[in-house]
């Protein structure tokens, strides 16, 4: 058995496949592209393999994590990820593999957002402002399962934004701990509200996440991307 | 796979009106297209648009789209894409905000395609077809069409009887179509709707309501040397299945009376062995899956199924290859080949629950395979085991209704002594719906109050621990009402539409008040319109020729009758159905 850190990007019409759909997806790329997954043990076995961090209906992101447990050692890793993007699904595209002496368990800590504000960039400005000055941001967050209560000052650890054109691009970090974490809506949410704007998410992008216990790519061993 | 081939586009962006929408929609993914194996076609002419009309996730595992979505694309001129009908809080949003019903691949106005195309799977999903035409702005009436909107074509099944669908459609294929596409796609090399129409009335299979002529059923007999779909489009959703699919046999001559399909797809062919295992072998690479399905009508007929399944098992470890159903008479050596390493059930269908009856609607099953069958499927290793029936068949009792609980009384009784805890029964049990082109064409529905009644007999008698279902006797009474239609089924339908009938098919949104009041409105009663036996000419025939002799249909509903069974053709004389007619011939492995 070998594992893989595999970075993946996901745009355009893929970035309206759900959480599960772009595991199902990566799954069936390796699989078209001849590479055995290892799979777990029990009655109904399933592939090892598994995101990093759920990603938002709707979001596009450019270097999200798939850690994955192939069967035997690949010598050429390189091939094996040209024979990846070739079987790839359009918009779920791997684009670097990392080699890996252990089965690594990341552990989320933080994720960057961006999205576009139908808002002139001032009064997103303003807003954030008010965010920053605020002892405390409440949120409620309802579900079938109940509501919950979350205080957004605990969650974003930075927000910033930018005029683009009519629009303003807005920028955000999530803290994520083991309770959970601030949903970008959430935040755009409020943002959109102390800005008096329609909530509404344009082209939200996350940027970034940072894992713990994640050896930075390309050190831990044999690490490909593609050019 | 050729890497080179394959130019993944960095920017496949939706336009701007389609974000919006998709953000205040369930399941995005189902509207924006993008599955493995996706052609990149970008140009081509005409413009076709094939529709299943229903939500992606059953569309797309349609093997009948998949086959014309591919030799579209791969061997004709035609640029074709896909459209399927919305979700009801889609539909919603795009009329709220004036978008209308866009392809799957260029995002582009399905109303704006030159031919758009529609399998018509069952009369459940008839109003989806004009919620489709709706959100498309194209006109519900194809008399009210003009040179700006698309040809609306329907094929599939439903053309068995096309009346009741007559009004919306311009044209429809009668039969298989995989040897005509050519001529479809040379119809539209016309500048001008009418001429195009008149084109396509050219074509063999092709009937035009208004039309003196009926069409003729056309029967694609290079479908024994034709290799099947190999790079078919794999959903990035979860669809209904997921598994590679092929079919490895066309019609059946079973023989069963209350089934259309075993008598709209005759004569038999069959692709050979080794056509199938080399499609196999090319559709797992292409797709990744790792389970092939041999489908078909009666795929335990199919006389290479012992060669195929241990030469496809052979081509991956660990490889699955299910049949969709298995023929009781034979299910004990099939379950033996399949099991082992299986989990999960077993389907078996026995339809009624006396030899009497059984013996009516010509399905040669007895009680001693019957329970041979199940015994093989618990020892075989699975634990599950579905059976089912149908209610409201001609000629049924109340005796035949509690001899179905006495099955399952058996069947459970043997699941537990080879089972024990492990084993799950369950029924499924529908009601039965006359269809055009049968033996039982000539018979009554029914109706509400006697299927009522049968359920209520059947729940109470059915023993405890086994898990019994049944379909809606609402959708079934509609379904009678359009089955055996003639065109003024399609005010019934339109009326429906209009008082919000959709997914009728679905059981959370079928909406039988509806129905009921849409007929009420057209001064009809719905139970009254589903009940009646047509007499005499059937409507269909003057708007097609099944190529199912009419002789051979009366002959069997008066076997029917007296309990006499028809062999079937394969081993037995031929019944002259009336398929099998100068280049149209059986066609059988070895």
């Amino acid at each position: 058995m070998s594992h893989w850190l595999v970075r993946f990007d996901r745009h355009g019409s893929a970035c309206y496949v759900s959480h599960l759909d772009t595991a199902r997806a990566l799954q069936r790329t390796f699989a078209r592209a001849g590479i055995a997954l290892a799979l777990s043990e029990g009655m109904r076995p399933k592939p090892r393999l598994s995101l990093g961090l759920p990603l938002p209906v709707g979001a596009a992101a450019s270097d999200e994590l798939a850690v994955v447990e192939v069967v035997g050692e690949c010598a050429d890793i390189s091939a094996a990820l040209r024979a990846l993007r070739a079987a790839a699904a359009r918009g779920i595209e791997p684009h670097s593999i990392a080699v890996v002496e252990a089965h690594p368990h990341p552990v989320a800590l933080a994720a960057t957002y961006e999205c576009t504000l139908a808002a002139d960039a001032a009064a997103v400005s303003a807003a954030l402002t008010r965010f920053a000055n605020a002892s405390q941001a409440v949120v409620e967050r309802v579900s079938p399962k109940g509501s919950r209560r979350l205080d957004l000052k605990e969650f974003i650890e930075e927000a910033w934004c930018r005029p683009d054109g009519d629009a303003t691009r807005l920028g955000f970090t999530v803290r994520h701990r083991q309770d959970g974490a601030a949903r970008p809506q959430e935040f755009v949410d409020l943002v959109a509200g102390y800005a008096g704007v329609e909530a509404v998410m344009r082209a939200l992008y996350r940027a970034s996440v940072t894992y713990k216990g994640l050896p930075a790519q390309g050190r831990a061993g044999q690490s490909i991307g593609a050019t | 796979m050729d890497d080179s081939a394959k130019a993944l586009p960095h920017e496949d962006a939706l336009p701007e009106a389609l974000i919006d929408l998709l953000s205040r929609v369930s399941r995005p993914g189902r509207y924006v297209g993008g599955e493995f194996n996706a052609r990149q076609k970008v140009d081509g002419h005409p413009r076709v648009v094939l529709s299943y009309p229903d939500v992606y996730e059953i569309g797309i595992s349609n093997p009948a789209l998949q086959i014309l979505h591919t030799r579209l694309n791969d061997d004709s001129s035609a640029l074709c894409e896909r459209a399927f009908c919305p979700w009801p809080d889609m539909a919603a949003a795009m009329r709220a905000a004036g978008k209308r019903l866009w392809s799957l691949e260029s995002y582009a106005d399905v109303g704006d395609c030159d031919l758009w195309g529609f399998t018509l799977p069952h009369e459940l999903t008839y109003t989806n077809i004009l919620e489709m035409l709706d959100l498309a702005a194209v006109p519900l009436h194809a008399a009210d069409r003009g040179d700006g909107d698309p040809i609306v074509l329907g094929g599939g099944p439903g053309t068995a009887n096309p009346l009741p669908l007559a009004s919306f459609f311009d044209a429809f294929f009668v039969g298989e179509v995989e040897d005509r596409l050519s001529e479809i796609v040379a119809a539209f090399a016309a500048t001008t709707r009418a001429q195009r129409l008149t084109d396509l009335a050219a074509v063999p299979g092709v009937w035009l309501p208004g039309s003196r002529a009926p069409a003729e059923r056309q029967v694609f007999m290079g479908f024994s040397r034709s290799l099947p779909v190999t790079e078919p489009l794999v959903p990035v959703l979860e669809a209904v299945h997921d598994r590679a699919v092929i079919e490895v046999m066309r019609g059946c001559t079973a023989g069963c009376r209350f089934c259309q399909a075993g008598m709209w797809y005759r004569p038999v062919r069959e692709r050979p062995v080794d056509l199938v295992v080399e499609a196999a072998d090319r559709t797992l690479a292409a797709t990744g899956c790792d389970e092939v399905s041999l489908i078909s009508l009666s795929s335990c007929d199919y006389s290479g199924i012992e060669a195929a399944v241990t030469a496809i098992r052979a081509l991956r470890p660990g490889l699955r290859v299910s049949l969709p159903s298995l023929r009781i008479a034979s299910a004990a050596v099939q379950l033996a080949r399949l099991g082992g390493e299986q989990r999960g059930s077993v389907t078996l269908a026995p339809e009624a629950g006396t030899q009497e009856l059984r013996d009516a609607i010509n399905k040669g099953v007895d009680d001693e395979s019957f329970e041979e069958a199940v015994r093989a499927t618990f020892t075989s290793g699975f634990t599950g085991l579905k059976l089912y029936f149908m209610i409201g068949l001609p000629g049924e009792d109340e005796s035949a209704v509690r001899a179905i609980a006495e099955m399952a009384v058996r069947a459970a009784a043997i699941a537990k002594r080879i089972a024990r805890g492990r084993a799950r029964l369950s029924l499924a049990v529908s009601s039965y719906v006359p269809k055009a082109n049968t033996p039982f064409q000539w018979e009554r529905f029914a109706g509400t109050s006697v299927l009522r009644e049968r359920q209520a007999l059947l729940r109470a008698a059915v023993p405890r621990g086994v898990r019994v279902s049944f379909h809606d006797i609402g959708a079934s009474v509609v379904e009678a009402a359009l089955a055996r239609g003639d065109a003024d089924a399609s005010a019934l339908i339109e009326s429906a539409w209009r008082h919000g009938a959709r997914f009728d098919g679905w059981s959370e949104k079928f909406k039988l008040d509806a129905w009921r009041a849409a007929a009420s409105e057209l001064g009809q009663d719905l139970d009254e319109i589903a009940s009646r036996a047509p007499a005499g000419d059937m409507p269909w025939e003057a708007a097609i020729t099944a190529r199912i002799d009419r002789d051979f249909l009366i002959a069997e509903r008066g076997k029917a009758a007296t309990r006499e069974q028809t062999v079937d053709c394969r081993t037995g004389a031929c019944a002259l159905c009336g398929a099998c007619l100068d280049d149209v011939q059986m066609d059988v492995v070895g």
